[in-house]
């Protein structure tokens, strides 16, 4: 059968021969067919590891000891400071990216909304969308060029402007390094959040707006009482995915200050990867992964309720 | 007195409205979106030395920061690596996810939605959670240090997001078409691949579009199965950079220019699908 055979065929056909009988199992079994090699992969790409990460997570691995120690890892994990460091950084820095990515996506996202010509409003998102495509190891580089203390752009502008009388070690203090951490995590998420927030601005159908302005509502009573709630599905996905891939960033951070000054931006992905590549902790690796895991999925059965909710109301 | 409190607060809304200051916002939008990338550019054009000279615009624009990265450093490799390990990436992932997208668009099965959430959460499941693991199966099976390593890393990280993807394309084509071409004698295979398919292929090119890119500008797995010229991809070289006790901070720049133009053209020729992959085919 040639790939332009159309569906012309008549069934006689279809049903005769090796190549027919093929084609009638594969037809009784479409499910099968079309569903198997994806279940498969992903029995193989997916199920497998996380069998390796709960395994591993029972054994103890410090040093040379390689042994069944079920709860070894998690009792070492939940007494050791070092862990509730972690945590508490990637709090700070996944609602650090979570407010300024959001709150820079709804600006951009209600400017473009403004923009009737389509051409310049596509013209502006590609121009918007191109930090997102940026890899995600480059963000953090270009970030750590531009907040460089001696040579970097950032403090040439703020000198040359006359707002700072001498270079500042952006990265060499804790502080000031989170901040230009979340600011770079922030600027490779905002396109997504602008995106997601825009397409939900313009599902707001442009009778709501003409009902509205008859009523003589202002500007603000608009923005209150039509487009947020409108809004509020997408703020919610895009609000939900950005904390959600915030909180398990690793590449971002780990590129731009290496989880420095001393610790000061270590996520808890640079902490997992720290003991489980570079120290070949694998059993408390496995266990703080796992930590991250839970959060995440706990997180992310609210998101799924809501997709298993919308599969509701199409069919 | 109080229309009269409302019609001035009114009036300044009716400023921040106006055609200037939406497009004072989207410069400034887009001056910080594009600034960093333009710094980067800049650096990328000086010698490794003059990166010390503290101006603004390269006083003698030259290309010799890229012979260092590319050719002398030998990371014009790490490009092919990274094109290589993308289009396989992508062209597997799309073969796999997209019938299997179809299904769930279409066929009731026992178990259907149970199927359907595990793939939702293993899009949802933290990669850095199955870094361990798969650092330790890739050094079992030798395939540490190669890019079969990589791409099979891909796969688990962008099948089930295409699966969902498609899906959610496939839900938009109405399923008396199916009927119809299986009334006009298709198997459903023929029903697929025939009629239903042509109808989604925006939906398709956003799918590939997407997991290209993805894969693209992929790190994290990249960086831990390989860190080897034969195999790691152009994100990692650049990195690699920065482990020097001197840092070639205008060779380090040129990598980067070269590791974003490939994302940087896609984005420009395909901003519209890349749109629609993002915010999910239209629905969910």
């Amino acid at each position: 059968m040639s790939d332009d055979a159309g569906f012309y065929y008549d069934g006689s056909e279809v049903h005769s021969g090796l190549t027919g009988r093929l084609s009638r199992a594969v037809n009784d079994h479409i499910r099968l067919f079309l569903l198997g090699p994806a279940l498969l992969s992903l029995l193989v790409v997916f199920v497998y590891p996380v069998g390796v990460l709960l395994w591993s997570s029972l054994r103890e691995t410090r040093g040379l000891t390689n042994e069944f120690a079920p709860t070894a890892n998690f009792a070492r994990m939940f007494s050791d400071p070092s862990f509730w460091n972690a945590v508490e950084r990637t709090l700070v820095y996944s609602f650090g990216s979570l407010t300024v990515t959001m709150v820079a996506g709804l600006g951009f996202a209600l400017a473009l909304n403004k923009v009737v010509n389509r051409r310049v409003r596509d013209a502006y998102t590609t121009l918007i969308l191109l930090s997102w495509a940026v890899p995600l190891s480059i963000v953090g580089l270009t970030w750590q060029w531009m907040f460089n203390g001696q040579l970097g752009v950032v403090n040439r502008i703020l000198v040359d402007l006359g707002l700072l009388s001498e270079p500042v070690s952006w990265l060499g203090n804790s502080l000031t390094a989170m901040a230009v951490v979340i600011l770079a995590d922030a600027w490779s998420r905002i396109p997504f959040a602008t995106i997601v927030l825009l397409a939900g601005l313009q599902s707001i159908p442009q009778e709501m707006y003409d009902a509205v302005r008859v009523d003589g509502a202002t500007t603000f009573q608009r923005f209150r009482h039509l487009v947020l709630p409108y809004l509020r599905p997408s703020l919610f996905v895009a609000g939900l995915i950005t904390w959600m891939f915030a909180f398990r960033a690793f590449a971002i951070p780990f590129s731009t200050t290496g989880g420095g000054p001393a610790g000061a931006t270590e996520t808890l992905a640079i902490y997992i990867h720290r003991f489980g590549v570079q120290l070949f902790d694998f059993g408390f690796a496995s266990a703080v992964s796992l930590f991250l895991v839970v959060v995440t999925l706990v997180v992310a059965a609210f998101y799924v309720t809501r997709v298993l909710e919308g599969i509701r109301e199409i069919e | 007195m109080d229309t009269r409190r409302y019609r001035r607060r009114q009036r300044v809304w009716d400023l921040l409205e106006s055609r200037y200051v939406v497009h004072v916002v989207l410069f400034f939008a887009v001056l910080f979106i594009v600034g960093p990338l333009l710094w980067m550019l800049l650096t990328s054009l000086r010698t490794n030395a003059a990166v010390y000279d503290l101006t603004y615009l390269p006083s003698n624009p030259t290309l010799q920061a890229y012979h260092v990265a590319l050719i002398e450093r030998g990371f014009w490799r790490a490009v092919v690596n990274s094109v290589v390990i993308s289009s396989v990436s992508t062209v597997v992932v799309m073969a796999i996810g997209t019938p299997a997208g179809y299904v769930f668009s279409r066929y009731r099965f026992r178990f259907d939605n149970l199927v359907f959430t595990f793939v939702l959460l293993t899009r949802l499941f933290p990669p850095i959670g199955l870094v361990t693991p798969y650092f330790r199966i890739m050094s079992v099976f030798g395939l540490v240090n190669t890019r079969v390593g990589i791409i099979i890393a891909n796969v688990y990280l962008w099948l089930p997001l295409v699966i969902y993807i498609m899906r959610n394309f496939f839900i938009t084509v109405p399923n008396a078409l199916d009927e119809a071409a299986r009334v006009d004698g298709c198997t459903k295979v023929q029903a697929f691949r025939h009629v239903v398919f042509p109808v989604v292929k925006p939906g398709f090119a956003a799918g590939t579009i997407l997991t290209f890119l993805y894969s693209w500008r992929e790190f994290l797995f990249a960086f831990t199965v390989s860190n080897d010229l034969s195999s790691m991809t152009i994100p990692v070289a650049t990195y690699l950079f920065v482990g020097d006790t001197s840092v070639q901070w205008a060779s380090m720049a040129a990598a980067a220019v070269v590791a974003t133009i490939p994302s940087a053209l896609v984005v420009l020729f395909f901003q519209r699908y890349i749109v629609t992959g993002l915010t999910g085919g239209g629905k969910g």
